[in-house]
């Protein structure tokens, strides 16, 4: 008899904490530094806050994509903060999964990169305010500064036609050096690797709403693409961001067309870069057009279905704060959204290309604001691939890239 | 003692049985079959309907459903949908890029498959005898099907890397050229097809060695007697009867490189141009990047109907002789 109440004690004792309100948030986010980043803002703000508890999710990119659009097309309500590329931006804007900050009661302030402030914005640039700008990715040109000046070349290249004189040199008359690397594998990859050079001979990829891939211009920029494929490594093809970044670090290239702010923390660590001090980084050169860095901004937002609202555009608030975001810069190799963050002192002691990454960021241009956008990247690095491998001429396989997209827009 | 089993059975609770309500009783199996309730009688359909419910709800429903869908355009982002007949198969039978992936497959499949089950018979024979070293050599041997995909694609793709990859550190070390084992098109389909023989013969290597084992010693004895040596045992008493053991690894290998998905992924994408793309590799791009749910079904009752005729081309085999 005494067992039996025994045992219901201790059942009730076990159950006791059920009964403590703590808001729970989950935060659906990115793996790799990313991750890393954020889990290291959340420690800090449960530290701070005991009576919140945060899960956070590490997913890789294609991951977290095919994840957000299930739970936030059906209202599932799983993720109350959700980071998204801003190219997902407007499909997700359009449909009303995230929630209006500006209706909770946000205002931003002009401390924030304008430029990453704007693509949180539906319609872009200047509508709501529906995410706020995290990860400051803008997309950079990397060069190997001892090199060019071993050969007598301008620093820094201003043109791509420059780039393409640099890579011929280099990579005839260096040992053991390739003039060029850059992304070439299928999908997202080589559309990221080859819009600075698209944009750059005057191109784009939408025109008053119609497709426009195969004009004149994106042919020449194509096929200049192929011809710098000259002077990259074998197998350029399929290379991701993580060969790129071992390329340039192993020194074995002296150029890197496209490097990302988050790549390149390791460029002046000597336990990881064999090119300590050799890399120079800028934004984009340009040709026809001037440089116009392509911006990446990682977003977050909150969840229409959340429950936790209030709770959770707190965190937002904590997270893009100026102090967290420089301790996070300094601490995990974040990349801020915040120009006091770019311009401090310490910052800029410890990343030396910060003030070129801001002037990158502040003239930075997004990839097309249409809902479509991830069917588009898709059926273009299709074609883009099947170029570059020699599987379809650069005529050809832009010509069947815009019939495609074209059919995509009129969907 | 009492012949208990010639005594009148009893009930469940230890009482002669009185006439039964409708209830499910053992009793029920001693009454003639007149005698019985219609639930008694109707006993195997209620005992399987748990099994049943479920069955239907995640196998059933869902390929009914991707039927359905499949003669519909629907992409379900944008929530349009519209019914559009044969169209999507009209268009899946004039895209290169998914015939390109059906051949892929097939070949991928085929030749996986063959080399599976071949090195899995060779070292189940291996094995089959004492050896010293034999007890840990068996674990290392099944030691790739227990890694995580993720992982061995990990681990693969950094031994294919052309300029930092062990492999070709290990070529230019014996004097050959490197080998672009991910990068070129004609050999990218088989550095993959490399991986999936490394991870999953121990699967054909296991079912084997079970059949094998299941072979009785005597017959191999009284063959041996009659003057039978090596080759002959093979090929007289081990193949028959190891017949439906390799009808089963065959079957469960086919099925399972059919789907091959994770290593693409992993691996190469899909690439270098059009080399490894795959069916799964393509429903998946339709279905979840670009979510045309309509035309990802049609691609994905394509794909049910080849490997149905596959399965139902070796379900026929090992069901039509279960003895020698």
């Amino acid at each position: 008899m005494r067992a039996k109440w025994i045992s219901i004690l201790v059942i009730l004792a076990l159950l006791a904490p059920v009964g403590l309100a703590k808001t729970k948030l989950v935060i659906a986010g990115r793996d790799g530094g990313y991750g890393v980043v954020l889990q290291l803002a959340v420690d800090m703000y449960t530290a701070q806050h005991p009576d919140v508890e945060i899960e956070l999710l590490k997913l890789p990119y294609a991951g977290l994509y095919e994840k957000l659009i299930i739970d936030l097309a059906e209202g599932i309500g799983a993720y109350d903060i959700v980071m998204l590329d801003d190219p997902w931006a407007t499909e997700f804007m359009s449909h009303g999964w995230l929630v209006n900050l500006e209706e909770l009661g946000y205002t931003p302030d002009p401390d924030f990169v304008a430029n990453a402030l704007a693509v949180g914005r539906y319609p872009y640039p200047d509508g709501a305010l529906y995410a706020l700008p995290h990860v400051g990715n803008v997309e950079l040109f990397a060069y190997r500064k001892d090199l060019f000046e071993k050969y007598g070349l301008p620093t820094p290249p201003k043109s791509w036609l420059e780039v393409m004189g640099a890579a011929a040199l280099i990579d005839r008359f260096e040992p053991d050096v390739k003039g060029v690397v850059f992304r070439g594998r299928k999908g997202n990859p080589i559309v990221a690797g080859f819009l600075p050079i698209f944009w750059a001979f005057g191109a784009n990829i939408i025109e008053d709403g119609h497709a426009a891939v195969a004009s004149d211009a994106g042919i020449a920029a194509l096929k200049f693409l192929i011809a710098l494929k000259d002077y990259a490594p074998v197998g350029v093809e399929m290379f991701d961001s993580s060969e790129v970044k071992d390329a340039l670090l192993a020194g074995d290239v002296a150029m890197a067309t496209e490097v990302w702010p988050a790549w390149v923390p390791a460029l002046d660590d000597p336990a990881k870069s064999k090119v300590v001090g050799k890399v120079e980084i800028i934004p984009p050169p340009g040709l026809v057009k001037t440089s116009s860095p392509m911006i990446g901004i990682w977003l977050l937002g909150i969840s229409s279905a959340s429950k936790n609202k209030e709770a959770a555009l707190d965190f937002l608030k904590f997270v893009t704060s100026a102090e967290v975001q420089k301790r996070l810069t300094l601490e995990a190799g974040h990349v801020p959204t915040r120009k006091s963050v770019y311009n401090d002192p310490e910052v800029v002691a410890k990343y030396r290309w910060f003030p070129a990454q801001l002037t990158a960021l502040e003239n930075s241009v997004p990839r097309p604001r249409v809902p479509v956008w991830s069917e588009i990247e898709g059926v273009l690095g299709e074609y883009l691939h099947l170029a570059l491998v020699g599987e379809m001429s650069p005529e050809d396989a832009l010509r069947a890239a815009q019939e495609r997209i074209e059919e995509i827009l009129g969907q | 003692m009492r012949r208990f089993w010639a005594s009148k059975p009893l009930g469940v609770e230890g009482v002669r049985p009185r006439a039964a309500p409708p209830c499910f009783r053992l009793s029920m199996v001693h009454k003639r079959p007149h005698m019985r309730s219609w639930y008694e009688r109707h006993l195997n359909f209620f005992l399987l309907l748990p099994a049943l419910i479920i069955i239907i709800f995640l196998t059933i429903y869902p390929i009914v459903n991707v039927i359905y869908l499949s003669f519909y355009r629907y992409n379900y982002l944008r929530g349009v949908k519209a019914l559009v007949g044969v169209d999507n198969y009209l268009r899946l039978s004039g895209d290169w890029l998914f015939l390109q992936g059906l051949k892929n497959t097939f070949l991928f499949s085929i030749t996986a498959t063959i080399m599976e089950v071949l090195l899995g018979l060779g070292l189940a024979l291996l094995f089959n005898v004492r050896f010293r070293g034999r007890k840990w050599l068996l674990p290392a041997a099944i030691f790739p099907m227990m890694l995580s995909t993720m992982v061995v694609c990990a681990i693969w793709r950094s031994m294919y890397h052309y300029d930092y990859g062990i492999l070709n550190h290990l070529l230019s070390l014996i004097g050959l050229g490197r080998v672009k084992w991910l990068i070129d098109p004609a050999l990218a389909l088989w550095s993959v097809v490399l991986v999936d023989i490394w991870q999953w013969t121990p699967m054909a290597f296991l079912i084997l060695l079970a059949g094998l084992q299941s072979i009785p010693r005597e017959l191999y004895e009284a063959a041996q007697v009659d003057g039978a040596t090596g080759f002959k045992l093979f090929r007289h008493i081990t193949l028959p009867l190891l017949r439906n053991h390799l009808m089963l690894a065959f079957l469960l290998r086919s099925i399972d490189t059919f789907k091959i998905f994770d290593k693409v992924y992993a691996l190469t994408g899909g690439g270098p141009g059009t080399a490894t793309e795959t069916i799964s590799f393509y429903i998946y791009r339709e279905g979840f990047r670009y979510f045309n749910m309509g035309r990802a079904s049609a691609a994905a009752v394509v794909m049910f109907l080849a490997v149905g005729t596959v399965t139902a081309f070796y379900i026929r085999q090992v069901l039509r002789r279960n003895y020698v």
